[in-house]
């Protein structure tokens, strides 16, 4: 039987998406941007938005008649204001004027993390009952919904965790370091010699 | 009774009723009258009552308003889709107690409406601990498992209450029952499956088979197994189809279930040989050794291995005391007595190093054992006393009668009891073993990739390594010949970049390729 979890460091969570925000402070004309931009699609009878992507930072958008726009699949939060600024940059191009770069927000982090050790899920389910949701018949992970710092955190019983819900790097990291300890209790024991 | 009109054959007015046939006869001349039954009933206030018959029951004439039909209806459908899950009356008060509470007495109507109240009778079932599979309610409402859960979820976090936990041996237990596969199977079969299912599932339990996956492939799965090896002839398509399961994930299940044993059977001495297509011909000793592990937990010097390493050692010391047993007289058949377990029941070294056995009669009595190892009985408890009698009736065994079902998995069990028993096997997740077998694979591709990257940077060394190590140890995990011809694919190039741009072999080592090329490579 191989050793599992015998390796102590504590793996850093990788970040894999993140979305933000912003508002350019003025009505677009959705059908002008779609018609100019060639990255972009638009389909009014199914999404109300335009969808445009970049391929540096790696993003897509969705850009809103009201003048908001939804950047997704950044890497970092830098990336993510730089492809949001482009976004804007090719809206201004499109000829839209009295575009205006406010509000700039993250929304959400999401990170994932391996354990690499199995963890009880059934047990995690029982011992932490009124933060967590498990039910493998509708979802095969466990829903630890963490307090402080107010991030949601999907474990699976490969040691897989995603961290989600985060506004700042630094909650997503807090919580990793909260529930590890925690997951590390519910590892697999060794099989009695 | 009399009519008003008059006779056709002599016109008098005495037409009377039959009250037998119902004609209208003339009482005068007796002539039966042509067919007139019809009565007007007149109406008025003293006219006779009747059914107020009206084609549709919306709008402001008709007998119920809106809102009664409304609710009229919701209740029929309540009712029949308790009937439909065959759950008993007094369910029904309690579904529709939880509908009205929910819907604050307005019930509802169209498409979500069914699916409410499947979700409504699913966690009524569960707040009990009663077995309900969500993907048979989700069949009976006409909506897909995911539409269901998320209705169940919102019914839930309404209440503002917790679920117990599914209770996976429960649902066995009511699939053999409920499954039309099993309806023909004698009691006496049904009552042995029932038992080694119970075992089976709970030792899915415990090698992580049951843990983040649906509970119903597994059912699915170890009723199939169980049917097999009790020669029942039944198909896993037929069985998931009863229980509303994908086929493809109950196989899945099924392969799992087997590799598992198949890992298990590996401690018999001929454990090598043993395969996932040969394991249910091994099933029977492999699950005896299952069940004595599990019975033998609290009283270890009786387990099965201990009686097998005192063997060990008592032969290896034996054959060493060459000296001692040259000048040894006594004859094979004599010889054999002592290892009549009736005559000693406790055997241990101690008490074999007093006795005075041959050489050979020793070596033979060991192989002889080795090979009916697995039936060999715990020494604890009343059975112990004739196992050597039944080892010798090996050969006409039927497939039954390895099973004593007297282990405490065959009984319902809480998950702390499963996962201390010990049944010989301690397994992982299958995800987590794949997650494993990837770093694994990413590993050597990383050296890999680090031996081409150094043979470019110094050219001269070239000569010294083996070509060998440039390549992924020639795809070994895939298994497949196809792709041994492949020596160098895109990933390795991703990797050879990764490592070209100093990204850490740990980060890279846990494949997120995007999410490194953007941070690292793009940026």
């Amino acid at each position: 039987m191989e050793d599992v979890g015998s390796d102590e460091t504590i793996p850093t969570p990788t970040l894999q998406n993140i979305v933000s925000t912003v508002n350019l402070n003025c009505k677009l004309d959705l059908k002008a941007i779609a018609l100019r931009a060639r990255n972009s699609e638009y389909n009014p009878k199914r999404f109300s938005a335009v969808i445009m992507r970049i391929r540096e930072p790696k993003t897509t958008a969705l850009i809103f008649a009201t003048g908001k726009i939804v950047c997704t699949g950044a890497k970092t939060e830098a990336q993510s204001k730089l492809a949001l600024r482009k976004y804007a940059k090719i809206i201004e191009k499109c000829g839209l004027g009295g575009v205006q770069f406010s509000d700039f927000k993250i929304q959400n982090i999401v990170a994932s993390a391996d354990l690499k050790f199995p963890i009880r899920l059934e047990y995690l389910a029982v011992a932490h009952g009124a933060f967590v949701s498990y039910d493998p018949e509708l979802f095969p992970g466990l829903i630890y919904r963490m307090k402080n710092p107010n991030v949601v955190l999907l474990i699976f019983a490969s040691g897989k965790i995603v961290l989600t819900g985060a506004k700042l790097r630094d909650d997503t990291y807090k919580a990793f370091k909260n529930i590890y300890p925690v997951l590390v209790e519910f590892k697999r024991k060794r099989p009695p010699c | 009774m009399e009519s008003s009109g008059s006779c056709k054959n002599c016109r008098k007015i005495t037409l009377t009723v039959d009250d037998d046939t119902g004609n209208l006869v003339c009482s005068s001349c007796g002539v039966v009258q042509d067919f007139e039954n019809f009565q007007a009933h007149i109406g008025g206030v003293t006219g006779p009552t009747g059914t107020f018959v009206r084609v549709g029951t919306a709008g402001s004439g008709s007998l119920y308003n809106y809102k009664q039909t409304k609710v009229y209806e919701a209740q029929k459908l309540i009712e029949d889709l308790i009937f439909k899950l065959g759950l008993s009356a007094s369910r029904y008060d309690e579904v529709k107690a939880m509908v009205e509470r929910i819907t604050e007495g307005e019930y509802g109507q169209g498409r979500w409406f069914p699916i409410f109240v499947g979700a409504c009778a699913y966690v009524v079932m569960r707040k009990d601990k009663k077995t309900l599979p969500i993907v048979e309610v989700a069949n009976v409402v006409g909506c897909d498992s995911n539409e269901f859960g998320r209705m169940v979820y919102r019914v839930v976090d309404f209440l503002d209450m917790k679920l117990p936990e599914f209770d996976i041996v429960g649902s066995f237990e009511r699939a053999i029952r409920c499954c039309p596969s099993f309806s023909g199977v004698e009691e006496e079969i049904i009552g042995r499956m029932l038992k080694q299912g119970v075992f089976f599932v709970q030792c899915s339990m415990k090698w992580y088979l049951t843990t983040g996956r649906r509970p119903m492939p597994i059912v699915a799965a170890v009723l199939v197994f169980v049917a097999e090896l009790n020669q029942i002839r039944v198909k896993i398509e037929e069985v998931a189809k009863e229980l509303y399961v994908a086929v493809r994930t109950c196989k899945k299940r099924y392969k799992e279930l087997l590799e598992r044993l198949v890992k298990v059977a590996q401690v018999l001495p001929w454990g090598k040989d043993v395969t996932v297509k040969n394991i249910i011909m091994n099933a029977p000793s492999v699950i005896q050794y299952m069940e004595l592990k599990a019975s033998s937990m609290y009283s270890k010097r009786a387990s099965f291995d201990h009686v097998g390493f005192d063997l060990d050692d008592l032969v290896a010391e034996c054959l060493n005391k060459e000296i001692k047993y040259g000048y040894d007289t006594c004859d094979v058949e004599k010889d054999l007595q002592y290892f009549e377990v009736e005559n000693s029941p406790i055997l241990t070294i101690g008490g074999a190093n007093e006795l005075q056995i041959s050489h050979e009669c020793l070596a033979m009595v060991y192989s002889k054992l080795l090979g009916e190892l697995p039936l060999v009985k715990p020494l604890a408890g009343t059975e112990e006393l004739d196992w050597r009698k039944q080892k010798r009736e090996y050969g006409i065994y039927t497939c039954r009668e390895w099973w004593t079902g007297k282990s405490e998995m065959s009984k319902k069990l809480l998950l702390k009891q499963i996962i201390e028993k010990d049944i010989g096997l301690n397994a992982n997740p299958p995800s987590y073993d794949r997650g494993k077998l990837a770093y694994q694979r990413r590993r050597e591709k990383i050296n890999a990739a680090k031996s081409r990257i150094e043979r470019i940077i110094h050219p001269s060394k070239a000569d010294l390594g083996d070509r060998k190590d440039l390549f992924l140890a020639q795809c070994v995990h895939s298994g497949k010949k196809r792709k041994m011809q492949v020596e160098i694919d895109w990933e390795d190039l991703i990797i050879e970049t990764l490592l070209l741009h100093q990204v850490r072999e740990e980060e890279i080592e846990k494949g997120y390729y995007n999410a490194l090329l953007d941070l690292h490579v793009f940026n």
